[in-house]
């Protein structure tokens, strides 16, 4: 019976485990591309990093040259910087270390993502790159060590609320036990006699 | 104005008779013994579900089941919406704890006997739950409409195909047509969203209402030896129980689901060959090594017909396992023991040598 037991809970952990490795191994692995900077961007919008970086809205450049469109922010970036620097060699729409459209250099008084922040001469070109396939996957990773602490600072905080919940919640069992052992609402025989939906499921 | 919330809350009991349901689950009680640790497993499946549920809704918002929208609608959700990462990512891990915990939860109702008589249709009703989770998460699958999710689809559709008579009408049904394409994906998602929450609502409803009438199990040695097990009450001892369970699922979940965030592939082409390594979800995997295995022809019929047949077997069977198994207490209850034994550590393996 023992050594039954023991098969049991190996095989049920076993069945927990397997899953969740073959998961994480499709899942965790990202896919190879040939310039790894093209994934270094920020693919996603982390919450917990909201403030930490200046945020440029690019809706009037280019729908996919969004945050996490590395391949389209390139496309994006290259195709605007071109033409604006026939046009006009200073000012041009730039790229910070997170992968970010920045507007903040062309006109420092413009809002981001104001028409007026994007030269026109870069409105057509951005226009006709929306066509463009993506090619490489999208691969959500930390846009740099800030929101890497701000993610892991966010674990720590998730777990010990956990923590502090159950701790209250051990409180609270052991009163309820303490009340039911102690006969303190006195139940009756059995919990079937009364049964309220014994006429829709019978006894 | 002060409200008198007796007065409401009278009002609603008035209405919607809640007071007897109250009265039940104050007088509910949870036998405890060594394997009441199984009991938690159900809850956790609903917890799953509600999560599911929910993170479901959220994408559905912004998710176009088109074959030109499908990949740029789920491209838009990862980049553009707030935290729209972080929904797909929960939704997908969600998936995969349910499937693994209905998974479990069967096991331990199967090691521990607790289908026997008078449970048998609570078994059966379990059993429906897996299949049609299995189908939530295959149709869920294509929804990312990439590569993979492609060729797999097209594998998984065709299998179908090797069951005579009904097989080509079945595959063609599942795809809306004689191949995977756009229509499949619309058809899929309408699975997804419409059809199957429908139906698993309409199973976990008769589900939960047989493990209220018969109450829950006791240990076979202990029934035998008529030994009284001493219970405790649902609410609020088992409930808070249960609470504690679902803060650690919780925390493990997000935890997960921030740390491995599903990518997401470049759209399919349906003109372009399947990629190499295409393998379906991990819980599909066994039965998609076990058709591998056997060759394109055993005699008169293929060897998919026959890897289908004994997969549809196996199923029916365990489906009526209570029916088979009508003397757990005996000798013939050991021998279903050790097939269920055999049958874990089989898919254990063929899902690890599918992976290598």
């Amino acid at each position: 019976m023992r050594k039954t037991r023991i098969s049991f809970f190996l095989v049920m952990a076993s069945l927990v485990l397997a899953p969740l490795a073959a998961a994480a191994q499709q899942t965790g692995a990202p896919p190879k591309v040939k310039d790894k900077a093209q994934i270094k961007g920020r693919a996603f919008g982390s919450p917990l990093a909201r403030g930490l970086y200046s945020r440029a809205s690019t809706a009037e450049v280019d729908p996919l040259a969004k945050p996490g469109a590395p391949a389209a922010v390139e496309a994006a970036v290259s195709a605007q910087a071109a033409p604006a620097q026939e046009a006009k060699p200073a000012p041009a729409l730039t790229r910070d270390v997170n992968t970010r459209l920045s507007t903040a250099e062309a006109d420092p008084q413009a809002k981001p993502g104001a028409p007026a922040a994007v030269p026109p001469a870069a409105k057509k070109p951005a226009a006709k790159k929306a066509e463009v396939k993506r090619t490489e996957p999208i691969v959500p990773a930390y846009s740099g060590i800030k929101e890497k602490t701000a993610v892991f600072v966010f674990y720590v905080w998730l777990w010990f609320a956990i923590a502090v919940m159950i701790y209250f919640l051990r409180l609270w069992i052991k009163e309820a036990d303490r009340v039911y052992w102690a006969k303190y609402y006195e139940p009756e025989e059995s919990p079937r006699k009364d049964n309220p939906l014994a006429p829709v499921l019978g006894d | 104005m002060k409200i008198d919330m007796k007065k409401f809350a009278a009002w609603f009991d008035d209405r919607l008779a809640l007071t007897p349901i109250f009265k039940y689950m104050t007088k509910k009680e949870v036998p405890q013994h060594e394997h009441s640790f199984w009991y938690y497993t159900g809850s956790s499946i609903l917890l799953f579900f509600f999560i599911q549920i929910v993170t479901g809704m959220m994408l559905a918002f912004y998710y176009k089941p088109t074959l030109e929208g499908a990949t740029d609608s789920i491209g838009r959700i990862m980049t553009e919406l707030p935290l729209g990462w972080l929904v797909r990512s929960i939704h997908s891990w969600s998936a995969t704890f349910m499937i693994a915990f209905v998974m479990i939860h069967l096991l331990a109702i199967w090691f521990t006997k607790s289908y026997r008589k008078p449970r048998e249709a609570t078994w059966m009703t379990g059993m429906m739950l897996l299949v049609v989770s299995m189908v939530f998460g295959f149709t869920g699958y294509l929804l990312p409409w990439d590569d993979l999710s492609l060729s797999a689809t097209k594998v998984g559709t065709n299998i179908p195909m090797a069951i005579p008579v009904v097989g080509k009408w079945v595959t063609q049904l599942l795809r809306g047509g004689d191949d995977v394409t756009g229509d499949t994906l619309t058809r899929f998602y309408m699975f997804h969203v419409c059809i199957l929450p429908l139906v698993i609502f309409a199973i976990l409803i008769v589900h939960i209402l047989l493990v209220q009438k018969e109450g829950m199990s006791v240990p076979l040695k202990d029934e035998i030896a008529k030994k009284k097990v001493p219970a405790l009450p649902f609410w609020p001892n088992f409930v808070l129980r249960e609470v504690v369970i679902w803060f650690v699922l919780l925390g493990v979940l997000l935890t997960i689901a921030v740390l491995f965030a599903p990518s997401l592939e470049p759209t399919a082409d349906l003109m372009a060959p399947a990629p190499e390594g295409v393998k379906p979800e991990w819980y599909f995997l066994f039965l998609f090594q076990t058709l591998k295995i056997f060759p394109a022809n055993m005699g008169p019929v293929t060897g998919e017909f026959v890897a289908v047949m004994l997969i549809l077997i196996a199923v029916v069977a365990i489906f009526f396992l209570p029916f088979l198994d009508n003397k757990p207490e005996g000798k013939k209850g050991k021998v279903f023991q050790y097939f269920g034994v055999a049958g874990v550590i089989y898919a254990i393996a063929f899902s690890i040598w599918s992976l290598l």
